[in-house]
């Protein structure tokens, strides 16, 4: 009992998800389970001693076999960058979690959910959407998500079978920076008119996560509560200055 | 990229103080000492490093919690925090 501790991890499969983003499906002996919407802390040991740690969100749901992590690769990154192109299976990494009770979500906690996501936030957000098709959950649910372009949705074909399997959540994509021709989907950025036309209305009371670069996040969370959303019920994950939507 | 950019969630610094603490703190709940805001330490602002992170106010900005680690030893000022209120459920069991 007590304190949570660093664990040895394996890598058992690396699945390229984007140009950027890969899928690592780990084996941790002993895992306990985690709640939708947590994270772990990896760290990585050089030669030398150096130690670099970062936290990266969990994909998976509680009741899947692996536990996957889904990363984007930062170019100027000290831990991404061998995990997404030099990372192998059967190599072993170092894990403390799960972590965080506080952007996580239990079908019990209802909804209807909004869910907003930039980039690579969509990662927790999976797990929770995984965690609700995996419950049977009809909890009325929208997914907006802002990429850069459909080739950097991450997920796509999963979440295109989800939407269709399931009258009670919807997916809106909106393409930032390139559309493929014919696109009739959003192409902005995620601002507080597109909020209104595709979220709930404040006097649905939606249970909000959104998660994202800092800057999409903050503008998001502030839209939502101008909009009349209690702010107690807009959860927020900020990745700090990671990628640019 | 400024200094609002680095800004993250207290849920980031959830994995250092579960190291320190025997409760996950995210779900916690605290209350500012400046402006008496009451908030899970996951709604914080969080800015963190290797060696520590800082906990926000995200009423007033004030500084709640501080945690760092160096030399073998963790340290905490707890200044800016009134209150901490845990949850004999957010026990952290292995």
């Amino acid at each position: 009992m007590g304190r949570l501790s660093w664990q040895v991890a394996q890598i058992a499969e690396v699945r390229p998800e984007t140009r950027r983003v890969a899928s690592l499906f780990l084996d941790v002996p002993g895992w306990d389970g985690h709640q939708a919407g947590q994270h772990v802390d990896l760290r990585l040991t050089a030669e030398d001693g150096y130690q670099a740690e970062r936290s990266y969100s969990i994909a998976s749901p509680p009741d899947g076999r692996r536990l996957e992590l889904t990363v984007e690769r930062l170019e100027d990154g000290e831990v991404s960058p061998y995990l997404v192109g030099e990372a192998h299976q059967g190599d072993r990494v170092e894990l403390r979690g799960p972590i965080g009770g506080y952007f996580v979500w239990r079908p019990e906690l209802g909804g209807p959910l909004l869910l907003v996501a930039g980039g690579s936030g969509v990662v927790p957000l999976m797990a929770m959407l995984r965690h609700r098709a995996a419950t049977a959950s009809r909890v009325p649910t929208r997914l907006l998500y802002s990429s850069r372009t459909l080739e950097d949705v991450i997920y796509r074909d999963e979440l295109e079978r989800l939407a269709a399997a399931d009258e009670s959540l919807t997916v809106i994509h909106t393409l930032t920076r390139a559309q493929p021709t014919g696109w009739q989907g959003s192409a902005r950025r995620i601002d507080a008119a597109l909020l209104k036309e595709v979220g709930w209305g404040p006097e649905q009371r939606p249970l909000a996560y959104v998660c994202g670069p800092t800057r999409l996040v903050e503008a998001v969370a502030s839209d939502l509560v101008t909009l009349g959303h209690d702010p107690f019920r807009v959860r927020t994950e900020r990745f700090g200055p990671t990628g640019v939507q | 990229m400024d200094e609002r950019d680095l800004r993250l969630d207290g849920n980031h610094a959830a994995g250092m103080l579960s190291e320190v603490f025997q409760f996950e703190m995210s779900s916690e709940w605290a209350g500012c000492a400046n402006c008496g805001a009451r908030n899970q330490l996951g709604a914080m602002e969080a800015y963190a490093h290797g060696m520590g992170a800082v906990l926000c106010c995200p009423g007033c900005g004030q500084i709640v919690l501080r945690v760092a680690r160096g030399g073998g030893r963790w340290w905490l000022d707890l200044r800016g925090m009134a209150w901490l209120q845990l949850d004999e459920g957010a026990w952290l069991l292995e």
